[in-house]
């Protein structure tokens, strides 16, 4: 019957309009709020144009926020897929971006070979700090959102005391921050710049779009294809839908969710890779935190889907280059961005159960 | 009609795709109980929606006493006089009889509620239905028969003469059934009028004045209650003569597949459940487990098919001990299981047919490639021999199962199972809440099951079900089975005796 199939593709595009209607809702709120602080709006328009999208150097600068946010979505989709609520993932990426820069500066090699090599080390030790959240969830059915909280704590202080100590790399008088030694120049990420330059889009060196963006591509196609065209995908996502139905189908509920929860700790130890490999050049405890809490929000507004959370870290990119224009340029600041991040989540999570309300009345009707 | 109550003329109302209601006509009158019939799907819930006003038909009209009326929703519905029982209870649990039945109508002075002067209104609502309840008890303490009266109440509190009751029997226990037809003859001999919509025709004979079938949208007949038979309605509802009696072609059982050696298993709550079990089902043998609900059935299921750790003693499968087997292994060792809450067990409700058809063999090939990647064409290919094959009714088998309609959604678990060619089938309540063309299907698949060699391990609570389908029954009785009959030997009521621990049953138990 063509005729309900293209109904139901229209169901389709209703129910992915929630983050539209959403993004449009808290923009209206953003213009009141600059109302109320007595800002022109065209000027606060402007500011953010000005800012975030009026040429190629604001555009890559966008681009280059959202690879982190990229990777940090894509974690937190993983495990939400599976039914693991993964609040780990900041400490996951301390720990990765620390066994990755160590990688990178005692592990001499060839650089085609050193760059594979510090993304494999991030991966395992992103996985390394899920793992004992991951096998209490599993052996012992503990919360998994209690455990990695505390994990974040212990990773984070973990990697404190170790560049403060044995692994403090910092030559005396020549900086105040704690950091490890530099890593090996084979292992630092070169700049794709010149690459988009030849394809016609004129960003500037100064924006950072380093190999992490090839990082962040490969992995957001490998966990698509690994969750809608794979058997362990299948698996994961009936987990998550349900594990009665899938304990009784004969998945192995508690096995799929350890694999969720690892893959989501490995691609939580890439977050940091940009900031550390091309940016900073050694590890430092002064990294951007807080991109791991960021993920899922960016996650929960892309309903968990690794296409979608392109488009969702790509606003939360944009938000946040908005956020430095309306500061510089306005008296708005930039903490009111914040505020916008949370008010579009909740904008988006009601209006999304409003519609799946909507759709699953419309399709119960359709079928009588 | 003068006497018409009620009178629906040729209600019109369509969805994409299908017509759930195709001119139908439907009265009544007062003072009589009009039975409405027909299958899961038939457009009986349409119909009654309709008439409540939560949906607006194509075309056709509504009439009470002769007036014509549009519903434009169930206030509207209310107004009328038109009343529904539903089949969830739409009731606040914690808080009383009284209160639940004036909620929304409450007096009030100047704000502050005066619901006691209401109190002798329900009163002589009660005493000339003879409806009895506890006013003032909190309606989450008393028994589901009584919250059914309060619901009554509620609607006949609001002037209602048309009383509607949507499938009410399916949560009330024998008894309670009994005593809402007593019910329904008291308020229709006070002039109402009672919908009766069941698919239970024992009950429709029991208490009916008129019936009338409903099938694929479009009224097959109306008739009165004198001379109706139960084979009559059935194939009315089905469209074919229905057999009642499953054809059970003699066969010589094979060798043992099954055995439960001193099974032990405690409830999830820690109570031994199954206490010291021992039997053996054999190939091309039907083996049903008969008792009343709660004395070790869903645990025994469970130790065998769904890997519940058991206490002690043995699950040998074709001799082989299973004890330690996992779900996957078991399923892959011949094992199928149509779970007894399908809703919760059987299916993966937004994805898709297809996908729900072939669970629990989506990690063999074909629908996997050897590289591990799902083989979406070997599934929907799968999937659509079996939506053939089983008749289950759906747009396309790319159709997400939570769009299907209930008992599509059974059928659709049950194809599942039986479609996997296991050689031991655990039916644990294979019929329950199915209709009768559905069940008649499940009986045969299940038959055939057996003539074909497999072994069967029914449990139901439906001894009917069981007297006629098994080729030896078990009585099961705290956790143990007391008693086992022969096809031959069982008989009605003594199997029911000893299912209370009757002392027929006790000599065997030692």
């Amino acid at each position: 019957m063509s005729g309900s199939r293209r109904r139901f593709s229209s169901h389709l595009v209703l129910s992915q309009a929630a983050p539209f209607i959403g993004f449009l809702a808290s923009m209206v709120v953003l213009v009141a709020i600059v109302i109320f602080m007595r800002e022109s709006p065209v000027k606060a328009v402007e500011a953010v144009y000005k800012f975030a999208l009026s040429n190629a150097a604001r555009l890559g600068a966008v681009l280059s926020i959202s690879i982190p946010y990229y990777l940090s979505g894509l974690s937190i989709a993983i495990a939400f897929r599976a039914g693991v609520f993964n609040i780990g993932n900041e400490g996951q990426y301390f720990v990765g971006g620390l066994t990755g820069a160590l990688a990178g500066i005692y592990l001499p090699m060839p650089a085609p070979l050193h760059i594979p090599v510090v993304v494999i080390a991030a991966m395992l030790g992103g996985a390394l700090w899920a793992l004992v959240p991951a096998v209490l969830k599993a052996a012992r059915g503990i919360s998994e959102v209690i455990t990695t909280i505390m994990f974040n704590n212990i990773g984070l202080a973990l990697v404190n005391y170790l560049i403060n100590g044995p692994l403090s790399g910092m030559a005396k008088g020549v900086s105040l921050e704690p950091q490890t030694r530099k890593i090996l120049p084979t292992a630092l990420f070169g700049k794709l710049n010149g690459f988009f330059r030849s394809l016609g889009w004129k960003v500037p060196d100064y924006v950072y779009l380093d190999y992490s963006l090839v990082v962040a591509i490969v992995m957001g196609a490998v966990i698509w294809f690994l969750l809608f065209r794979t058997r362990q995908g299948f698996e994961i996502r009936a987990v998550g839908t349900s594990t009665d139905v899938s304990r009784y189908a004969g998945i192995k509920v508690q096995r799929v969710q350890v694999g969720a929860f690892l893959m989501s700790g490995a691609i939580a130890g890439l977050i940091g890779l940009q900031e550390i490999f091309a940016i900073r050049g050694f590890y430092t405890y002064n990294i951007a935190s807080g991109l791991g809490f960021d993920g899922i929000a960016i996650s929960l507004i892309a309903q968990n889907h690794p296409v979608g959370v392109v488009f969702s870290s790509l606003l939360f990119g944009f938000l946040k280059q908005a956020g430095y224009g309306l500061q510089l340029s306005t008296k708005v600041p930039n903490s009111v961005t914040y505020a916008i991040q949370g008010l579009m989540i909740l904008f988006i999570v009601a209006i999304n159960a409003v519609v799946v309300r909507a759709v699953r009345s419309m399709r119960r009707k359709e079928l009588g | 009609m003068a006497d018409a109550l009620l009178e629906l003329r040729e209600i019109t109302k369509q969805f994409p795709g299908v017509t759930a209601n195709d001119h139908v006509s439907f009265d009544l009158r007062a003072g009589e109980v009009h039975a409405l019939v027909g299958e899961n799907g038939a457009g009986k819930t349409t119909l009654m929606k309709i008439l409540y006003g939560l949906y607006r038909p194509d075309s056709g009209s509504v009439s009470v006493e002769g007036k014509e009326i549009a519903v434009r929703g169930p206030r509207d519905a209310i107004a009328r006089g038109i009343g529904m029982v539903h089949q969830h209870f739409m009731l606040f649990p914690p808080f009383s009889v009284l209160e639940n039945i004036v909620i929304g109508e409450e007096a009030h002075r100047a704000g502050v509620l005066s619901v006691n002067a209401q109190r002798s209104r329900i009163q002589a609502i009660m005493e000339e239905n003879g409806i009895t309840v506890p006013v003032d008890a909190r309606v989450e303490e008393l028994p589901v028969g009584l919250q059914q009266r309060v619901e009554i109440l509620k609607i006949l509190f609001r002037g209602a003469r048309i009383l509607i009751f949507d499938e009410p029997t399916a949560v009330l226990t024998p008894q309670e059934s009994n005593e809402l037809f007593r019910t329904f003859r008291a308020l229709t001999a006070h002039g109402k009028g009672v919908i009766f919509i069941t698919h239970k025709l024992d009950e429709v004979l029991a208490v009916a004045d008129r019936i009338t079938v409903i099938r694929q949208g479009k009224i097959v007949r109306t008739m009165d209650r004198a001379g109706v038979t139960k084979p009559m309605i059935a194939e009315l509802m089905v469209g074919k003569p229905v057999l009642m009696e499953v054809d059970r072609p003699a066969r010589e059982a094979g060798s043992v597949v099954l055995e439960v050696r001193d099974l032990k298993v405690r409830s999830p709550r820690g109570l031994t459940a199954v206490d010291g079990m021992s039997f053996a089902v054999k190939a091309g043998e039907i083996y049903g487990i008969a008792g009343v609900e709660g004395n070790g059935q869903s645990e025994l299921v469970h130790a065998i098919a769904e890997g519940v750790e058991i206490e002690s003693g043995e699950i040998l499968l074709g001799g082989v001990n299973a004890r330690r087997w996992s779900v996957r292994k078991r399923r892959e060792n011949g094992i199928a299981h149509i779970p007894e809450d399908r809703l919760k067990y059987g299916l993966l409700l937004p994805f898709s047919l297809a996908t729900n058809l072939t669970l629990g063999r989506h990690n063999k090939a074909p629908f996997v490639t050897r590289l591990q990647t799902v083989n979406s064409r070997a599934v929907r290919d799968s999937a659509r021999r079996i939506i053939e094959q089983f008749d289950i009714r759906t747009p396309s088998e790319t159709t997400p199962a939570n769009a299907l309609s209930g008992g599509n959604q059974q059928k659709a678990v049950v194809a599942r199972e039986l479609s996997a060619e296991p050689r031991l089938l655990v039916a644990s309540q294979p019929t329950r809440g199915v209709d009768i063309g559905a069940t008649e299907f499940i009986h045969r698949q299940i038959m055939k099951a057996r003539t074909e060699g497999k072994a069967v391990l029914l449990v139901s609570a439906d001894l009917d079900e069981l007297l006629s389908l098994s080729d030896r029954i078990g009585v099961i009785f705290k956790g143990r089975i007391i008693r086992e009959f022969t096809h031959e030997e069982a008989v009605r009521e003594e199997v029911g005796l000893a299912m209370t621990g009757g002392k027929a049953g006790e000599e065997k138990a030692g």
